[in-house]
């Protein structure tokens, strides 16, 4: 009985293979942008309070590859990535309206 | 679909160890039921405690600080212990298979994991009783700084809270992905029953909430334990931003709580009113709508703590958008009531207290989420009549309405109704009597939490308590006339016993291991058709 919503599910997923190439190229850029935060922060670019703020957007960059090509979000209908959307929009509202509060107060 | 069964699931295996490991999701859900009802039973004895010491102004029964940690206890195991996991855990296991005319959730390891997991959090919230300085004196709210700097069992119950917190977030994803890859064929989201729906809406707050107060609690503990200066003023930290992250979870929590006894409503008024249900979509789309803008609005709670004037009042706004998808599901309630075939059984006894006493509990609601009445209410008594007619007269009602609802369907018994309606009587007055009061006396400025009063407060402080006694007799005598449907004779139940037209009253009573014998039919128009299955 569960198996005919499940395979009808399957089959308009399909089955993917990712590259070697694909997966290294997402580690080195993952490595490289690990690099960059450390550098940022160790040799002292004069960024002054740009600097949390730079970590944080490389950070943001790290997600996106991670999710994109590592849990395969690429490869999955659109409703997930809409659902992904849906949790960053909820995340920076609890940072925009903590802020809010905070710079406010 | 299994070959036709005799045996229906309680049959199919004897023994404790079938019980304790086993992965059918009707198991599990009644593994939660017993203790669910354990643990609400105790947080009813804490509860009566707490009244007992309020009789009268001045030292009852026990010491302030005992009286701390006995509201603290009673707030954790009714909130973590019951109202959260009480509808989704029990109901939701049980039924959304059925409903959906699946065979079992989605990932029936997993459900069987969450249930122990609930198991070890909440005895690890227990033996805060047995150590050290005893549980936790700070309220279930754990406000910091207190609770950093408080010699009581505070770290034990935090993890007990972030243990429990994963059983949670295990049920809210078996729900969502057996909603999404387990309908049976022809069940398309809008043949789903409002419970359904309910449970959706529920689980994704489950899922993207939990985690925030899991590291929540986490950062209590690291700052009890390494002394990181988070939330504790004298070493750096910021007790508004504990507030913050603590509502951040627990406003939404309280639609974990609320969403589902919602759904329950759903179900029982179209069966017991013979009619279609008034706005099925409104309905659905409003427990969607319910759980996104419920996260918006965790700032009510912080009026008064000194937060910022701009965000108090965007925060005000905000929680006034939630009534609006709220009223919709009463408005269509009542529509569904009216010109409806009214059969006035011990269920919708239940539904239509629900609806009264919650009705009370959303309008006070609104007094709390205006900025300027909450600023003079903050912390009075006023509150906790508010969240006790909105989690107990609402949620706590749907829950033991849903019980005489589907227990014909669980156990194949059934109970003695005239008891049944004698007993929501004294429970329905109990209730009244025991919370009405409390909306006074925290109108005339009684403050929670006291062990001790003003003489001006004594009256609306005894009759609570005489309240307290009343519920507590009500309460005993559904759970008596309750169990003793077990052990009386054994009518013929048959499989649909109050006439219902969802999947569950299709099948055996109770169900097969698998749940059906036969394939289920879903009704053409939709869940609630009456008109065209009677």
């Amino acid at each position: 009985m569960k198996n005919n919503t499940e395979s009808h599910d399957e089959s308009a997923h399909g089955t993917h293979i990712t590259s070697n190439k694909e997966h290294y190229s997402t580690l080195a850029a993952l490595l490289l942008l690990t690099v960059l935060t450390v550098s940022i922060s160790v040799f002292g670019a004069n960024l002054r309070s740009l600097t949390v703020a730079t970590a944080m957007l490389i950070a943001t960059v790290k997600v996106i590859v991670v999710a994109y090509y590592f849990m395969h979000l690429k490869f999955e209908k659109k409703i997930y990535t809409w659902l992904v959307l849906l949790v960053i929009v909820l995340f920076l509202s609890f940072l925009i309206l903590t802020s809010i509060e905070y710079l406010n107060r | 679909m299994a070959a036709t069964t005799e045996l229906n699931f309680f049959q199919v295996k004897k023994g404790l160890f079938s019980w304790i490991f086993s992965v059918d999701h009707k198991r599990v859900g009644l593994l939660y039921l017993y203790s669910i009802m354990a643990f609400f039973l105790v947080g009813v004895i804490l509860g009566v405690l707490m009244r007992l010491e309020l009789l009268n102004p001045g030292k009852d029964l026990m010491e302030a600080k005992t009286y701390n940690q006995v509201f603290t206890m009673h707030g954790v195991i009714m909130i973590f212990l019951f109202i959260i996991p009480s509808i989704p855990a029990v109901f939701g296991n049980f039924f959304l298979p059925i409903m959906l005319g699946t065979d079992d959730v989605a990932f029936p390891k997993l459900n069987l994991l969450s249930w122990w997991i609930y198991v070890v959090g909440a005895l690890m919230a227990l033996s805060t009783l047995l150590f050290g300085d005893g549980p936790a004196d700070t309220g279930w709210t754990f406000y910091a700084p207190y609770s950093v700097r408080t010699g009581t069992n505070v770290t034990m119950s935090v993890l007990a809270a972030f243990v429990l917190g994963f059983a949670n977030i295990l049920t809210g994803l078996n729900f969502i992905v057996t909603i999404h890859r387990l309908r049976t064929p022809g069940m398309t989201f809008f043949k789903m029953p409002l419970f359904a729906w309910a449970l959706y809406a529920t689980s994704w707050i489950q899922l993207l909430a939990t985690p925030i107060i899991g590291i929540t609690l986490l950062m209590i503990v690291a700052e009890r334990v390494l002394g990181v200066g988070l939330f504790d003023p004298s070493i750096g930290g910021d007790p508004i931003l504990y507030q913050h992250l603590f509502w951040i979870y627990s406003h939404p929590a309280v639609y974990i709580m609320a969403l589902p006894a919602f759904g329950i409503i759903s179900e029982l008024l179209p069966t017991f009113t013979h009619r279609t249900i008034f706005g099925y979509k409104a309905i659905a789309f409003s427990s969607l709508a319910i759980a996104f803008v419920g996260y918006f609005v965790w700032g009510h709670h912080m009026f008064t703590t000194g937060m910022s004037g701009a965000a108090r009042i965007v925060f005000s706004i905000m929680t006034f958008l939630v009534a609006i998808p709220t009223a919709i599901k009463v408005f269509n309630w009542v529509a569904t009531l009216y010109k409806g075939s009214i059969d006035v059984q011990p269920p919708l006894l239940y539904a239509l207290g629900f609806i009264f006493q919650f009705m009370i509990g959303g309008l006070s609601g609104l007094v709390l989420g205006a900025l300027a009445s909450d600023v003079h209410l903050h912390d009075t008594y006023f509150v906790v009549g508010h969240f006790h007619y909105v989690m107990f007269g609402g949620t706590g009602f749907a829950f033991f309405g849903a019980l005489h609802y589907w227990y014909p369907k669980i156990w194949g018994r059934m109970y003695n109704k005239t008891i049944a309606n004698i007993a929501f009587v004294i429970f329905f007055i109990g209730f009244n009597t025991l919370y009405f009061p409390m909306l006074i006396s925290g109108l005339m400025g009684m403050p929670r939490r006291y062990y001790d009063y003003l003489p001006e407060f004594h009256l609306p402080n005894m009759i609570s308590t005489y309240g307290s006694w009343i519920l507590a007799t009500g309460l005993v005598l559904m759970l008596g006339n309750l169990i003793a449907g077990f052990f009386g004779p054994k009518p013929e139940i048959g499989r649909n016993y109050w006439g219902g037209i969802t999947l569950e009253w299709q099948t055996l009573s109770p169900p097969p291991l698998q749940n059906f014998d036969k394939m289920p039919e879903i009704p053409k128009g939709g869940p609630y058709d009456f008109e065209n299955n009677y």
